[in-house]
Parts: structure tokens; sequence; C-alpha cells
């Protein structure tokens, strides 16, 4: 069988289009952005609490009191979570995702229900669609619409499309065929017909996949998060990689306030826009007459003028509420409000190091802007001139396959942080093993188990083809091959209960600033020589922020600093990364002016 | 007086026999003077399957229904052809699978016949375009389904004005006519239910009313009160004909029911494997089956209730004058009396009994011994019961032929 090299087509076809539509890319990114963000802006616009309201009075509406106040604390909960702004963006992304899809998913299940041949040609393109993994089109979506929501939305639409047009066509298809018969009888247009038949009879179905569409649009949020989406997905990711436990479950039980609340409320929809669902209504409400006023729903004017009241005191709020802003201390503005805009995966040196650098570009009167991305994502940012700089590129080795992809449209801007270092680490209550020969007949102590991180990972081959058996422990040990974050969880579990555990680990990695650990000795060298971490830009980095590329290029930190800097960031918690680095830079007095010094 | 299966009415003074044009509403062209039947089916084929026109061909050149289904093609309707009178209601009769509503679904177009021809008014319906096809429907002629269809999204009184509604007509005048046709099909004071809230047999006059409220001249019923209850179905029919005598419809009523289409039907056609059987009255078919699948067909009716004292009397021979015989009669009943009828006079006389016309003259008489051949006689192909003596049993467009307007 000859290789078929369909991947290498895709490619070209991707750098085709890149280069020969970028003109219609830009004109669905100017559309779907603005969409987006005016949204967003709406959702975010009004204090948490009285945008809370909004949608507790939208649940009166849909379905009854009880409804409303729990939608109401819910929705409270996400806001005392800190989570509320993250929310909005989630929320605005769905809806807006939502909206499309539908656009274009009725439509279609309407062809498919009227035409065989539409209907056979559209079903193994929904199959695709919708068991393709959507980190396959996440990338070269970001190739075409940059990093920010496009790449997110696109996956989202694409993800969430099918159950809208087959539920539109079931929906039509399921019509009694003698009624459309009988429609037709009496002389109705085809058009007429479906709208005054086939249409509201299917519109029951068609709400459930309404319905559908949503769901799944709000379970892409996570994995929209990765390429640059924000929102609750973005709290997510980073939660779970960074072990944040708490943070996590905080931002999971946001999503779900929001799954909740989208899924009662497009459920109840039905009920409200239908002519079916309406008489479904009036009838359960003649037939139970307990408890009035909990089942009690004001009309659609009424709940129409509760938003709109709420809406204006809303905005009448905003605008008191804009007052002065905070100034940058004079003779340090050296940026001059410039934009520059930084992009971190979620890896603790590379969160470290690039809050770090906010709060300092801040002071020098920079507007820096901080996204999370994939490590892929940002550097087809980086190399496309998406995105300005990031800190956490590691050098020659791990993220050399990125370099020589796109080797001239990048400008390295030298180390700040080396020489990192890949070891096994024991806790150091676990005595008399200080280097990797100490292992050696030790297994007992140990269960025999090495707890490692993705098998995917380089380190893992290094370990198991190499180390184990430089110092002989392949028979002794088995390394258990899990995540990152489960292997630190496990080594948090271990070392509070004064456990022997042995760890693959790396330097820097803010474990060591946050437990007491040995790194075990390699007299052997076999994990072979350490790399550097490089801060990377664009290709003109240099020549649009000559003053930022001269400081990165002069950055350094010891790890011991970056270790420190870690575990702030990690005891400040999630979402307050800016504030925790904050703290840290003023316990660190004169740092600041060595790092970016400023010629007066 | 109950209905009596095959009620012979008088022929129908109507002003199509004869036509005068410009009543209301009632034409599509505005000049037409000649006779024309009101509806018109001529050679209707229909095929479904490859290459239908091919296998009309060879239909035409003597293939079978079976031959084709070989192929993979299915002749649904073989070569039908028929005349509907005005005012008629004319029944199409046959099992399932006999094509009829398919047949049916011709006459106004939802199924584009293979070949052949639907004159409705003299006007050629499939040679309309599509739009002037809906007007026609919207118009002219309406239909009501086996299983009501009924939309249910709409309170009654909206189905019933549906068809208005697709005619244009506004909101207020549309709900005025479509309660009027409401209280015509008997559920006055029902506009504000909804479909699911009514039993069947309410249902379906839902759908006679919607059909009612278009004014349309033609009602095309497909098996509308096979789906009924028996005692139910028998309101209905006896409603559908109550209505007819006011509103004197242009119906082409479908079932598989035999004794609904001899109590409902002015001419029947029965329908086998997609051809038309046997065309005429309902005394017709059963004193003169046209094969032994008609034959067989009529063979559980209750012919005392279909034949009439006209169709089996005998020539008012001697002894005596008319005068006698008509005072010795033990009854004296009109030709299109049902002979079961006959039965109680017969019980305590041996004399004939008289019949007459309607100004009272002797036409015939029945004798005991002609009222049990007639009864006793299976009907057989071919060899039917002999032909009555005086007055042969004319279909009933025949005789509207034969007598002058307003006789």
């Amino acid at each position: 069988m000859p290789r078929f090299h369909f991947g290498h087509w895709v490619e070209s076809a991707v750098s085709w289009l890149q280069t020969h539509l970028s003109w219609l890319f830009d004109i669905i990114n100017t559309v779907l952005s603005g969409a987006y963000d005016g949204v967003g802006d709406v959702l975010r616009g009004p204090s948490p609490l009285l945008m809370a309201g909004i949608l507790a009075v939208i649940a009166w509406w849909l379905r009854g009191l009880l409804p409303a106040v729990l939608a109401f604390a819910g929705l409270a909960l996400v806001d005392s979570f800190g989570l509320w702004d993250r929310a909005m963006s989630t929320l605005a992304l769905v809806l807006v995702a939502s909206l499309i899809t539908l656009l274009l998913a009725v439509p279609l299940g309407i062809w498919a229900a009227r035409s065989r041949a539409v209907s056979g040609a559209l079903r193994p393109v929904l199959d695709v669609m919708q068991t393709m993994p959507a980190f396959v089109y996440l990338l070269p979506g970001v190739m075409f619409f940059s990093i920010g929501p496009l790449p997110g939305l696109i996956a989202t639409i694409v993800f969430s499309m099918p159950p809208g047009v087959r539920m539109t066509e079931l929906g039509i298809r399921q019509v009694d065929g003698e009624l459309v018969e009988a429609a037709k009888a009496f002389g109705t247009t085809p058009r007429d017909t479906l709208t005054r038949v086939q249409l509201p009879l299917a519109l029951p179905t068609i709400m459930a996949g309404v319905n559908q569409v949503i769901m799944l649009a709000l379970s892409m949020v996570v994995i929209a998060g990765m390429a640059g989406a924000g929102g609750l997905g973005e709290a997510v990711y980073a939660a779970v990689t960074q072990v944040d436990i708490g943070g996590g479950v905080e931002s999971g039980i946001a999503v779900v306030v929001l799954a909740v609340y989208l899924d009662r409320m497009t459920g109840a929809l039905n009920q409200r826009v239908s002519p079916l669902g309406r008489r479904a209504l009036a009838k359960s409400a003649a037939t139970t007459a307990r408890a009035a006023f909990l089942r009690y729903r004001p009309g659609t004017a009424v709940a129409t003028v509760g938003v709109v009241v709420l809406a204006l005191v809303a905005g009448g709020m905003s605008i008191a509420g804009n007052g002065g802003k905070e100034s940058v201390a004079a003779g340090k503005n050296v940026g001059g409000g410039k934009q520059v805009r930084l992009g971190y995966f979620p890896w603790d040196e590379a969160v470290a190091s690039t809050y770090l650098w906010q709060n300092i570009l801040e002071d020098r009167g920079y507007k820096p802007d901080v996204k999370q991305l994939d490590p892929g994502p940002l550097y087809t940012a980086l190399a496309q001139g998406q995105m300005d700089v990031q800190l956490d590129s590691w050098l020659p080795t791990t993220h050399k396959q990125y370099m020589d992809r796109y080797k001239d449209r990048l400008t390295d801007l030298g180390s700040w942080y080396g020489p990192t270092s890949l070891e096994l680490t024991v806790p150091s209550y676990v005595k008399g093993i200080d280097s990797l020969e100490d292992l050696k007949g030790k297994g007992d102590l140990f269960g025999g188990k090495i707890v490692g991180i993705e098998s995917s990972a380089g380190m893992m081959g290094t370990l198991n083809d190499k180390v184990l058996k430089e110092y002989g422990l392949d028979g002794e040990y088995k390394v258990v091959s899990s995540s990152t974050s489960a292997m630190l969880a496990e080594l948090d579990r271990a070392v509070k209960k004064k456990e022997p555990i042995v760890t693959t680990l790396w330097s820097p990695h803010w474990a060591y600033g946050a437990h007491d650990l040995k790194k075990l000795k390699d007299p052997k060298g076999a994990w072979g020589k350490g790399e550097q971490i490089h801060a990377v830009g664009k290709k003109d980095f240099e020549k649009d922020f000559p003053r930022i590329a001269e400081w990165l290029k002069n950055f350094k930190m010891s790890e011991k600093d970056l270790s420190s800097l870690e575990v702030e960031l990690k005891n400040g918690g999630k979402g307050k990364e800016k504030e925790s680095a904050r703290r840290w830079l003023d316990a660190h007095p004169g740092l600041e002016d060595k790092l970016a010094p400023v010629s007066a | 007086m109950p209905y009596a299966y095959g009620r012979a009415r008088g022929p129908i003074p109507h002003r199509s026999t004869f036509r005068h044009v410009g009543g209301a509403g009632a034409s599509l062209r505005s000049t037409r003077e000649v006779y024309v039947s009101r509806l018109h089916a001529e050679h209707l084929f229909k095929v479904f399957g490859k290459r239908p026109e091919a296998a009309v061909e060879r239909l035409k050149s003597g293939a079978s229904r079976e031959e084709l289904r070989a192929d993979g093609t299915t002749a649904a309707v073989i070569d039908a052809s028929f005349e509907v009178e005005a005012g008629q209601i004319f029944v199409v009769m046959g099992l399932s699978g006999s094509g009829k509503s398919t047949l049916l679904r011709m006459l106004n177009g939802l199924l584009e016949p293979t070949a052949g021809r639907v004159l409705y008014d003299g006007q050629d319906l499939t040679a309309l375009a599509p739009r002037e096809l809906r007007e026609v429907r919207s118009r002219h002629i309406s239909m009501v389904f086996q299983h009501f269809a009924l939309f249910p999204h709409r309170s009654v009184l909206e189905n019933a004005a549906y068809g208005l509604e697709v005619q244009g007509v506004a909101r207020k005048e549309r709900e005025e006519r479509a309660a009027e046709a409401l209280e015509l099909a008997g559920l006055g004071g029902w506009e504000t239910s909804w479909p699911d809230e009514l039993s069947g047999g309410m249902q379906q006059r839902v759908g006679l009313a919607r059909a009612l409220a278009t004014d349309a001249d033609l009602l095309l019923m497909d098996e509308s009160f096979s789906a009924l209850d028996p005692l139910i179905r028998r309101d209905m029919q006896d409603q559908l004909l109550d209505l007819q005598t006011r509103l004197k419809k242009t119906i082409v009523f479908i079932t598989h029911d035999l004794n609904e289409a001899m109590r409902l039907g002015d001419r029947i056609a029965v329908m086998r494997d997609g051809r038309v059987v046997q065309n005429g009255t309902a005394e017709d078919i059963l004193v003169r089956p046209a094969n032994d699948y008609v034959a067989s067909f009529i063979q559980d009716v209750d012919r005392s209730r279909v034949l009439t004292a006209g169709s089996i009397m005998d020539a008012p021979t001697a002894p005596g004058s008319a005068d006698e015989v008509l005072a010795a009669a033990p009854a004296t009943v009109e030709a299109d009396t049902p002979v079961h009828e006959l039965f109680t006079p017969f019980s305590h006389s041996d004399l004939p009994v008289a019949v007459t016309d309607e100004r009272g003259v002797l036409t015939g008489v029945v004798t005991r011994d002609r009222l049990l051949a007639a009864l006793g006689d299976e009907p057989k192909a071919q060899d039917a019961v002999k032909a009555p003596a005086v007055a042969p049993v004319v279909p009933a467009a025949a005789q509207a032929k034969e007598v002058p307007a307003g006789a």
C-alpha cells in the first residue's frame, strides 16, 4: 500500500487558502469578532448582580418564579467566584456561535428535508463535523483567523451544527404526510406549506435541536479556551494544567451553572414560541391549580418591560461609574500606551515570567495584552505577527520543531534562564537517597514505582531508554505514566503523608518552591545537558519594540527567584496572577529598575 | 323516513344539463354554453417507477400489470375513464391497492397522470401550470381525508377557515364563513376548541366544514368515513346525504365499503387492480355484475334493500283494467321503492302490488313469484337476472339526458 499523502495536500491547501483568500477570512473575522465583542460588551456591561437579575427575569418569563430564584442564586455564585467576566465571555461565545450555527443549520435542514439528494450528501459531511476531533481544525483556524475567540467560535460552530441540521430535517420529515397533502389540496404554495404547516409542527423538534446546539457549543468552550477564546474555558484549562484543583472546580461549576441555565431556558422556549407548546402549557396550567403564585409567569410584554428597565438602570450606572483612570508614574512612561501582545502557554515559568513582565511593562507605560494559548497556536501566531512575544521557549530541544518550522519568521531574544534540568526527585525526608545510584536496591521502599508524566513527553523516553539502563534500575522500577497534573497531585499527597516517593520533575518548577525536595544527582550524565529558556518575538519585534527587546535580551532569573515567584502566583490563586506578580515585585525592591532600566 | 340504499332520486334538473353560465362563481370559463359533464376523466394512467411513459405504451398494447411489476414499475391506475354529472355523488369502490386513492389524487392534480386528461367544467386540469392548478384547488375543488388531516396547531375555526385563508379572504369574512360551514357540518359552538379535544366523528365534521367553507363545487372524499365507528359512520353518511339535498355539490367519494357505496352513490365505479371494471348505478351492479369479481363482491349485499320495485316489475297485463288492478292491489308503490317494503303487503295477499309513476298512473305490477325469483337469483356475470320485461334500468345519467331540464 503506497503512502497516501493526504495530510500533505491538506497542508498545501491550507497555505494556499491563507495566501489567496486572506481577504475572505478577514471579512469573516471582522464580522464574527464584531458580533462576539458586541454581545460580550452588552453582557459584561451591567454590574454582575444586575445582569444576573436580567437573566433571572428571563427565567421567570420562561419557567416561573422558582427557576428564576435558582438562576439568580447560581449566577450570583459565579460572581462570588470572581468568574463573572469570564462567564459572560463564555456566554457571548456560546450565544454568537449558536446563533450563527442556527442561521446555517435550519435552512440546511429544510433543504435536506425537501431533497433526498441533499440529505444524502449532507449526512457524511455532518458525520465528519461531529466526530473529527476539534483540535484538528483548531490549528488551521488559528492560521486563518489568528488566535482569539475566532478559531474557538469556528470550532464550536462546526461541532454544534450537525444536531441543528439533523433535528430540523427530522422535524419536517416527521410532519404527517396527510397534513402536507391537505395543505396542497387546498392550493397552498410550497412556501406557505413550509411556513404554515411544516415549520410550526416541526418546531418542537427543531427547538430540541436548538437546545442540543447550545449544549454542544458550551461543551466546546474548554477546547476553545486553548486557542485563546478566553472565558471559562481558559480558566478551566489553566487550572487543570496547574493542578489548581479548587480553581478548576470553581470554573467547572460556573460552566455547569451556565449550562443548566441555557438548557432549561431553551427547553422552555419551545413552550413560548410554538403554537403546540403554548397549547400544552395552557392545558397543564388549567389542570393543576396549586400554588398559583409559584407558577405565575409574566407575559411576554411584562417580561420585556422588566428586562428593559433593568438594562436602563445598568446603562445609567455604567455612565455614572466611569470615573478617572490610574496613571503611570511620570518619567517612566516610555511606552506611550503602545499595545504589546504577550502570549503564554500554561507552563508555570511561562505564567510567572509573563505576568511579571506584564506588571513591569504597565509601569513603563505600555499596554500589555496577555493571552494564554497552547504552544502550537502560539508559535503560529508569533510567526504570523498576531502575537508580539512569548517568554517560554525551551531550546535547543523541546521547541525545536516550532523554531525550525518558523525560523525566518521569529526573533530569538536570547535566554533568560538556564540551564534547565530533567531529574528524578524525592522529598528531602527520604533519607539516604541523594543520587540515582542510591536508588538501586531500594525498589521496595518506593513500591517499585517511579511516578512519571505524559508518556508522550520527551523526558519519559529518556528515562526509560537511557537513565534506568545506565543505573541498572530497569528491572527494579516501573515508570508509571500519567499526566503532569496527576504526578504533582500524587507528589502532594505523598508529601502530606510523609510517604516515600520518586517522581520525574524538571527545573525550574514551582514544586521546588512549594515542597522540600531533593534532585537526585546524575553522575553519569544520563539525562543529557539541560536546555535554556528563551524569549522569542515575532519577526519585527526588535523594530517595533526596541526598548522591550533590549530589556528582554538582558533579562536573567535565578532558580530561587523563579521558584518563589511561581509559588507566590500559585498561592495567590487563579485569576489573581497579575496581583500576585505585583506583590512579588513589590517584595523585591529595585528589581524592576534593574530589569527594565529607564535612562532618564 | 330512513334513507334506503340506492335511492334513485329523480333526474336532477340542474343547470349543468344545459349549461347556463354566469351563476355565482360556478364556472371556470365564462362563455361556454355547450353540454359537458362536470368532471370527466379520460383514459387516465398512473404508473410509478422508471420510464412510466414506456410502461403506459406497453399497457395500451396489452401488457398486464404483473408483467410491469416484474420490471419494477407499478401501474396504479390503468385506463380509467368516467364522467361525473353536476350534483351527483360518484363513488369509486375497490379494495385497498386497487388504485382508487391514486385515481382521486389525479382529479385535483395532487398526482400528475402519466397519461390521459382530467376535464373539469371542460377545462383540462392536466394542462395547467402549477400556479393555475393551485388556484383551481383553492377555489373549485376541495378534499376530505381519511384520517381527517386537521392541523393540530390550529383551532377548529382556524382549521375550517384554512381554505379561505389560502384564498386570501380577510380574517373577519373568513371566520364568518368558516363558522357557517361548521354550523352546516353540525359543529356550531365548537369554534374555539382544538382538534385533539374532539371525537373522530366531530373531527371529520371539521374536515367536512373545511371543505365546504371554500364554496368549492367539487368535493373529493377519500375514504372519509372509513376511520369512524359504524354508528358514527352511518350518522355521517346521513348528514352527507342531507347536506347534498341542500347544497347539490358534485362529489367523488372513495370507499372500500360496498354498503357505503350503495347507500351514497348515484353511480358507482368498481375498481380492481387499477382498472375500472364496472361503472353503473347500484342496481346495475347488483343485477348485472360485469364479471365474477364484481359478482363475488356483491354476494353479501342485502338485495332487498337495493332492488327497487321498478327494476323487477312486469307490464300490467290482463286481467282487468288499470283501475281494477290498482283497486285490487294490496299496496301501491312507486318505481324507486325498495323491494323489502313489499314483504308486508305480500304477507296477507296473493295479488300483485301495483307500481305507479308520480302522477299515480299504473306503470307495472310486481307479483309474489317475481319478487321471490328476483331475490333468489344469485347474480352471475354474463347470465345475470333476465332484464326486467318493461322498464330496463336506465343509468341515472342517461335518464338525466332524456328528461328535459325542469321536468
